[in-house]
C-alpha cells in the first residue's frame, strides 16, 4: 500500500517539477536569509554576516540538484537533456546529418524489405483459427498425379477413396480435407449476363474444408460436407478479393449462378478478406469448388493418387501416435489393393509411410521456392548495411574529431566522461531512429519492387507490402542496434579528449587516433563493395546466359494464346472441328506469317511424359520417361524448332491417315544410337502399342520445361490424331502464331476471330513467346536485379566513404602539407602523399575482398549458369570499376590538398 | 573560532540523521527548514550542526517516503515558509529508528566498556 502511495508521490513530482524546483529554492534562501539574520543578531557587520550564511550553506546548486535526485527521475531528466541536445547539434548541421539519415534509411529501408518478405513467406501462418493444429499428411511437394508407390516411399498424394478410408478410420483428427495441388483453369460467366466467358482460377477441395481451416463465410456461408455429395447442386465460394475486384462487392452475387466450366454452380458465398487458401501463391483461388460436382474427377477409382491432405489434429494428441497409426492404415490399404499397386511393387509397400508434418503455413511452396534466394538476399542486405554503418561510424569520427574542443571544454569544467560518451550515443541514436523511420518508406517502396520483380505476370499477390506490426519492431530495434553499436566507439574515442586541448587550441599534434579506425572500415567497405560487384556481375551474366541460349525454338515475332476448349463444354468429338476452322481462319488475320496449334507450348509450365515402347526392341526402363506433346501442322516453323531430317507434322496426317510420329535429337540419341530413327515405330501404354506410330522426321531438342539443364527427349504427335479414349484433362489448347512486327499488337485481332469461331471458347492467355519464356526466369532475375541494385549502393557508399576519409585526412594534415612545400615539395609529391593512403586502403581492401568473394561465390555455383565463379573477366571488370570509382573519389580531396598556398596552411591553427 | 561559527564540527553520524529530524518534528509540531536545523543545533548544545546540503536532500526523501507532510505557511517574520509535520507513519517510523538506535548504542557501549 505504501509503496503505490511513494509511487504516487513520485509521479506526482515528475509533472509539477517546475513548481518544485521554485518551492525548493525558495526555502533554501528563506533558511540562508535566517541565517545571516541570526549571524547580525550575534553582532557581525551586515557583509560578514552575509558571506558567513553563504559559506555556511555551501553549494546551493549542489544541494538543490541532491535533493531533486531523491525522487529518482535524474536518469530521466539527463536523458531527455541529451535528446534536446542532441537534435540541437543535428539541426545545426543539416548536410552531416543529411547524409547520415539518407545512408542509414538505405541500409535499415534494404534489410527491413527483405525482413517483410521473410516474415509474409515464412513466418507467417495461414489466416485461420488455431493454426498450429494443422498438419499435413506428407512432406515434400511432388505434383501432381502419381500411381502406385510414391518418390522414397513418402506419401503425399492420395486418391480419393483412399483419403475417405483415412479420414473415417482416424479419430484423432476433428477434421481431415482433402484438395488438388494445383489451380485448375475456370471458365466463369454469369447466367443472365450477356458477357463472355471470363477466365478464372479455382480450387476443387473436399466439403469439409473451410470447416477443417475453421474459416467462415463474411456473406453467405461456406462449402459444408452436404454439398459435396454426388447429386447434390453445384455450390461454389467466391474469394473475397475476387468479390471485390472482379463483382465490385455486389451482394447480389451471393446466391447467383454462375456458369463454371458448362457446369451451373450457386455462390453460395464470400471467404473473408485475407483468406487465400491452403498453399501461398501468387494468383491464389478466385473459386472454391467441392470434388464431387465436377463429373471429371477421379472420385472413384483408387488408382490415380492426386489430392493433397491436411488435418486437424485434436489437442493433447501425440502426432507421433498419430503417424505410426496413418502408416499402418497405409499399407494394409496398399495390401488389399492389387489394382493400385502391380504385382511387382508388392515388395515397396512396406516402404510406403505417411510423415505427418506440422503445417501452420498450409503448403509451404513458396516457402521451399524462394527459401535459397531470400537468404541470399539476407546476406547481401546485411552487407550493404554494414558498408553503410560503416560509412556512419567515419562520418561520426570525423565529427567527434571537429568537437574535440568543445569535448575537451566539457571535460574541464567537470563533466564525467561517462556522461559525454552518452550523450554523444544519444545523437547516433536519434540519427539511427531517424533513419529507421525513412528506412520505412525505402523498406515499403523496395517491398513492392521485389515483390513486382518475383511475380512478374501474375495480377494479385496475396502479400502486402505494407509494414506490419513485427516489421516496424524489426526496423526499430536493427535503427537501435546499429545506432549503439556504430556509435559507441566513435563515442568513446570523441570523448578522449584531453582537457589541456581547449586552451591549446586543437590541430599541432599530427598524432591522430581517429584515422586507425578509420582507415580499417575504409577497407572492409571496400572488401564487401567488391563482393557485392563480383556477386553482382556473376549472377547478371548467369541471367543473360538463361535469356539468350540456344533454345531450339525462337521467340521473336511469337505469340501465343493460351485457350481451353474443355473448359467451354467441348467433347473429343468436336475438337477435330474446332482445330480445323481455327486453322483456317488463324493464317488470315493480317501479319500472320503462320500459325499452328498444340496441346502445350515451350516453357508455358505444361509437360506430360509417358513411357514408350520401341518395336523390335525390349522394354528400356533406365531411363526417364520421354516428354511427349501433340501439334497440329506448321508448328515447329512455327516456333522456329529446325527440321533435321524427314517431315513435320503435316495437314496430311488426318484422323484417318497413317499414325505418325517426329522425335527430337536426344530421342534419336538415346533410342537409336546405331540406327536411323526414321522409319522406326513406337507406342505407350505397353509393349503391344509399340508398333503405333511410325517415326516420319526429326527435329532438334528444343527446351520445353527446364530452362538449364539439357532437353528432355521428346516426341510429337499429331494433334488430329488423338485416339478417342485419350483423356484431355488438364490440357489447355495452344496456338502458337508467327507474326510480323510485335506480337502484342494483334491481340485484339486474334480475340476477335477466335469469338468470331465461338464465342464461348475461353481464352486463358495472350502473350509474348519472349516473355512466356522469360517468366521463367523472375527468381534469377529478381536475384541479378536486386544484386546489382546492391552492388551499385555499395559502390557509391564505398566512394563517399573513401572521399570522406581523404578529406578529413587531408584537413587534419594541412599544417603538414604547408610546412612540405614550403620546404620544397612539389605538387605531384603532396598528390602522392594523399592518394598514396587511399590507394593503400584500395589495395587492402581488394587484396581481402577477391579471396573473400572466390570463397564466397561457392555458394552460389548452384545458382549460376553458363558462369564459373572465378570467371576472370568479371572478377577484373567489378575490380576496375571498383578501383576506377575509388580514385577517382580520392582524387578530388586530393587535388584540393595541392592546391594548398603554404602560408595560408602554415598560419591555420 | 572565525565569526561565530566553529571551524571543527563533529560529524553526525551517518544514518541518525532522519532520526533526529523527526524527533525533532515530534517534538516541535510544524517546522520549517532553518527551524528544525536550528533545534537539533540548541538541543545537542552546538554539538551537531546539520549541514543545509544534508537537510534539505534528507527533508525531500522523507517526503518521499510520506513520513512527513509539508505545507507553505508564514513565519513570524512575516516571510513564506514550508512547515513540516510528522505523520502517522512518520511517528511509526520513528519508534522503528529510536529502537534500533539504541540496540546500537547499547551494543557500543557494552563493547567500549568492556576491559
Amino acid at each position: 500500500m505504501t509503496f503505490f502511495s511513494e509511487l504516487g508521490r513520485r509521479l506526482l513530482m515528475l509533472v509539477r517539477r517546475h513548481q518544485f524546483d521554485r518551492e525548493l529554492e525558495e526555502e533554501m534562501r528563506l533558511h540562508q536569509e535566517l541565517r545571516e539574520q541570526e549571524h547580525l543578531g550575534a553582532g557581525m557587520s551586515a557583509e560578514e554576516a552575509h558571506y558567513t550564511a553563504r559559506r555556511h550553506f555551501g553549494n546551493a546548486t549542489l544541494t538543490q540538484e541532491r535533493s531533486r535526485d531523491m525522487w529518482g527521475w535524474s536518469w530521466l531528466e539527463n536523458a531527455m537533456q541529451d535528446v534536446r541536445y542532441g537534435l540541437r547539434q543535428l539541426r545545426r548541421s543539416p548536410g552531416f546529418t543529411a547524409v547520415a539519415v539518407l545512408t542509414l534509411a538505405l541500409g535499415i529501408g534494404a534489410n527491413t524489405a527483405i525482413f517483410t518478405l521473410i516474415d509474409a513467406v515464412m513466418l507467417r501462418s495461414l489466416p485461420v483459427a488455431n493454426p498450429g493444429q494443422l498438419y499435413r499428411l506428407g512432406d515434400n511437394n511432388n505434383c501432381c498425379v502419381m500411381i502406385g508407390t510414391q518418390k522414397g516411399g513418402s506419401f503425399v498424394l492420395y486418391s480419393y477413396p483412399l483419403y475417405e478410408h483415412l479420414r473415417d478410420d482416424t479419430t484423432d483428427f476433428s477434421e481431415v480435407a482433402a484438395f488438388q495441388p494445383f489451380l485448375s483453369d475456370l471458365s466463369v460467366r454469369r447466367s443472365g449476363v450477356a458477357s463472355a466467358a471470363e477466365p478464372y482460377k479455382g480450387e476443387f477441395v473436399s466439403g469439409n474444408y473451410f470447416t477443417m481451416f475453421g474459416v467462415g463465410a463474411i456473406a453467405g456461408r461456406a462449402l459444408s460436407s452436404s454439398d459435396d455429395k454426388s447429386g447434390a447442386p453445384p455450390a461454389a465460394v467466391m474469394s473475397y478479393h475476387t468479390w471485390q475486384t472482379h463483382f465490385g462487392g455486389d451482394p447480389s452475387v451471393i446466391g447467383a449462378t454462375f456458369t463454371i466450366n458448362t457446369v451451373p454452380y450457386t455462390v453460395v458465398g464470400v471467404t473473408p478478406p485475407g483468406f487465400y487458401g491452403d498453399t501461398l501463391r501468387s494468383d491464389p483461388p478466385d473459386f472454391w469448388l467441392p470434388l464431387a460436382a465436377d463429373p471429371d474427377r477421379w472420385l472413384f477409382s483408387a488408382e490415380p493418387e492426386w489430392l493433397y491432405l491436411i488435418g486437424r489434429l485434436r489437442p493433447g494428441v501425440a502426432p507421433e501416435r498419430v503417424q505410426a497409426q496413418l502408416t499402418g492404415e497405409l499399407q494394409q490399404w496398399l495390401g488389399s489393393r492389387p489394382e493400385v499397386i502391380p504385382e511387382r511393387d508388392r515388395g515397396d509397400i512396406a516402404k510406403q509411410h505417411i510423415h505427418l508434418t506440422p503445417a501452420p503455413s498450409g503448403v509451404d511452396q513458396m516457402q521451399t521456392d524462394y527459401a535459397a534466394a531470400l537468404r541470399l538476399l539476407v546476406t547481401i542486405a546485411a552487407l550493404v548495411l554494414l558498408i553503410a554503418c560503416a560509412n556512419i561510424a567515419n562520418l561520426l569520427l570525423a565529427r567527434g574529431a571537429a568537437d574535440r574542443s568543445a569535448s575537451a571544454l566539457r571535460l574541464a569544467l567537470g563533466a564525467p566522461r561517462a556522461r559525454l560518451i552518452r550523450q554523444k550515443l544519444t545523437e547516433t541514436i536519434l540519427l539511427a531512429v531517424a533513419g529507421g523511420a525513412a528506412g520505412l518508406y525505402v523498406a515499403y517502396a523496395g517491398t513492392r519492387t521485389i515483390l513486382l520483380l518475383a511475380f512478374r505476370g501474375a495480377h494479385y499477390i496475396p502479400i502486402s507490402p505494407k509494414p506490419s506490426l513485427p516489421v516496424l519492431g524489426f526496423a526499430f530495434f536493427l535503427a537501435l542496434v546499429t545506432g549503439v553499436v556504430f556509435g559507441a566507439a566513435p563515442a568513446w574515442i570523441g570523448s578522449r579528449a584531453d582537457p589541456a586541448d581547449a586552451l591549446r587550441g586543437a590541430g599541432r599534434s599530427t598524432g591522430d587516433r581517429t584515422s586507425v579506425v578509420q582507415k580499417p572500415l575504409i577497407i572492409l567497405q571496400v572488401a564487401f563493395s567488391i563482393v557485392l560487384l563480383i556477386g553482382a556481375g556473376l549472377v547478371t551474366q548467369s541471367l543473360r546466359n538463361l535469356e539468350y541460349q540456344h533454345f531450339g525454338f525462337v521467340t521473336e515475332g511469337r505469340l501465343i494464346v493460351n485457350i481451353a476448349p474443355s473448359l467451354a463444354g467441348y467433347t473429343p468429338d468436336k475438337l477435330d472441328g474446332l482445330y480445323q476452322r481455327l486453322e483456317e481462319a488463324l493464317p488470315r488475320i493480317p501479319r500472320v506469317l503462320s500459325a499452328s496449334l498444340s496441346w502445350y507450348s515451350p516453357l508455358g509450365g505444361n509437360n506430360a511424359n509417358e513411357g514408350v515402347y520401341i518395336h523390335g526392341k525390349p522394354p528400356d526402363y533406365r531411363w526417364t520417361a520421354p516428354s511427349w506433346d501433340r501439334v497440329g501442322p506448321h508448328y515447329f516453323e512455327t516456333i522456329g524448332t529446325r527440321l533435321l531430317r524427314g517431315r513435320a507434322i503435316e495437314e496430311r496426317d488426318t484422323p484417318t491417315a497413317q499414325r505418325i510420329a517426329v522425335i527430337n535429337e536426344t530421342f534419336a540419341r538415346r533410342f537409336f544410337p546405331k540406327e536411323d530413327p526414321i522409319g522406326q515405330h513406337l507406342g505407350m501404354g505397353d509393349a503391344s502399342h509399340s508398333g503405333d506410330y511410325e517415326i516420319v522426321g526429326i527435329v532438334e531438342d528444343a527446351k520445353y520445361q527446364d530452362t538449364r539443364g539439357p532437353a528432355y527427349a521428346t516426341f510429337f504427335l499429331p494433334l488430329l490424331q488423338t485416339p478417342p479414349g485419350e483423356p484431355l484433362r488438364g490440357w489447355v489448347g495452344a496456338i502458337e502464331l508467327y507474326v510480323a512486327g510485335k506480337p502484342e499488337d494483334l491481340e485484339p485481332f486474334v480475340r476477335k476471330t477466335v469469338a468470331g469461331i465461338d464465342p464461348n471458347l475461353t481464352i486463358l492467355r495472350v502473350q509474348s513467346f519472349a516473355e512466356q519464356v522469360n517468366l521463367n526466369f523472375n527468381q534469377d532475375r529478381l536475384i541479378a536485379r536486386l544484386t546489382e541494385l546492391f552492388g551499385l549502393l555499395a559502390l557509391i557508399l564505398a566512394c563517399v566513404g573513401l572521399y570522406g576519409v581523404t578529406a578529413y585526412a587531408v584537413e587534419r594534415r594541412t599544417n603538414e602539407i604547408g610546412i612540405r612545400m614550403a620546404l620544397g615539395a612539389g605538387r605531384r609529391n603532396v598528390l602522392g602523399l594523399v592518394l598514396g593512403s587511399a590507394l593503400t586502403q584500395l589495395g587492402l581492401g581488394l587484396a581481402i575482398g577477391i579471396p573473400a568473394a572466390l570463397a564466397g561465390g561457392r555458394l552460389l555455383a548452384g545458382q549460376l549458369y553458363g558462369v564459373k565463379t572465378y570467371d576472370p573477366m568479371i572478377l577484373g571488370l567489378a575490380a576496375s570499376i571498383l578501383a576506377g570509382c575509388a580514385v577517382l573519389a580520392a582524387s578530388v580531396p586530393a587535388r584540393r590538398a595541392t592546391k594548398v598556398d603554404p602560408m595560408v596552411a602554415l598560419r591555420q591553427e | 573560532m572565525l565569526g561565530g561559527v566553529p571551524l571543527h564540527r563533529d560529524e553526525i553520524p551517518p544514518g541518525t540523521l532522519y532520526l533526529l529530524i523527526l524527533r525533532t518534528l515530534a517534538r516541535g509540531g510544524e517546522m520549517h527548514g532553518y527551524e528544525i536545523a536550528d533545534s537539533i543545533q540548541r538541543i545537542s548544545e552546538d554539538v551537531l550542526q546539520v549541514e543545509e546540503g544534508s537537510l534539505y536532500p534528507a527533508l525531500q526523501r522523507m517526503l518521499i517516503k510520506g513520513w512527513v507532510k509539508a505545507k507553505w505557511g508564514v513565519t513570524a517574520g512575516n516571510r513564506r515558509a514550508r512547515y513540516y509535520q510528522l505523520t502517522t507513519l512518520g511517528r511509526k517510523q520513528l519508534a522503528v529508528e529510536v529502537s534500533q538506535f539504541e540496540r546500537v548504542m547499547r551494543a557500543i557501549a557494552r563493547v567500549v566498556q568492556t576491559a
